[in-house]
């Protein structure tokens, strides 16, 4: 337990930005995670170079591809 | 005796100060530490992202951000 725990508990159900360390962000509403943040997320859009080019029911993002999770979602 | 200073009591020191965080693929990210865990993963709040490539550009998010320390370098 510690900081980062606690920003997670109090993410979940809110929407999030996921930023791989590809560039490739995915926005959607955070549905859950583990403690090896892997997320899964709900009405998720796919986001390269500030275009929209995916939309995905459910998208499963595996914690090892370097996430940077914003509390909020970018305007 | 010399006492050492251990890397995690020296992010510790850092809480609630202002940190440049370098990551691993030529981001970085400059924020206020409000915590860390065991893996190194951060909580950043108020954060700038930049990235290296194109020159100088840069991505300011507000309130807080969950950095992964899988991708961490330097700090």
């Amino acid at each position: 337990s510690g900081s980062p725990t606690d920003f997670l508990k109090g993410v979940v159900g809110k929407r999030v930005v996921v930023r791989l360390t590809s560039g490739v962000d995915y926005r959607g509403v955070l549905s859950c995670l583990d403690g090896y943040m892997n997320i899964a997320l709900e009405q998720t859009e796919e986001h390269v170079n500030g275009r929209v080019i995916n939309r995905y029911g459910d998208a499963f993002i595996r914690g090892n591809n370097g996430v940077l999770i914003p509390s909020q979602p970018e305007p | 005796m010399a006492s050492q200073v251990l890397p995690l009591e020296l992010i510790d020191r850092c809480i609630g100060s202002k940190i440049w965080v370098i990551m691993k693929n030529d981001r970085e990210f400059s924020g206020t530490l409000l915590g860390f865990d065991d893996f190194v993963n951060m909580v950043l709040e108020d954060v700038t992202e930049y990235e290296t490539t194109p020159q100088g550009k840069k991505t300011t998010k507000l309130n807080q951000t969950l950095l992964n320390g899988n991708n961490i370098c330097m700090v």
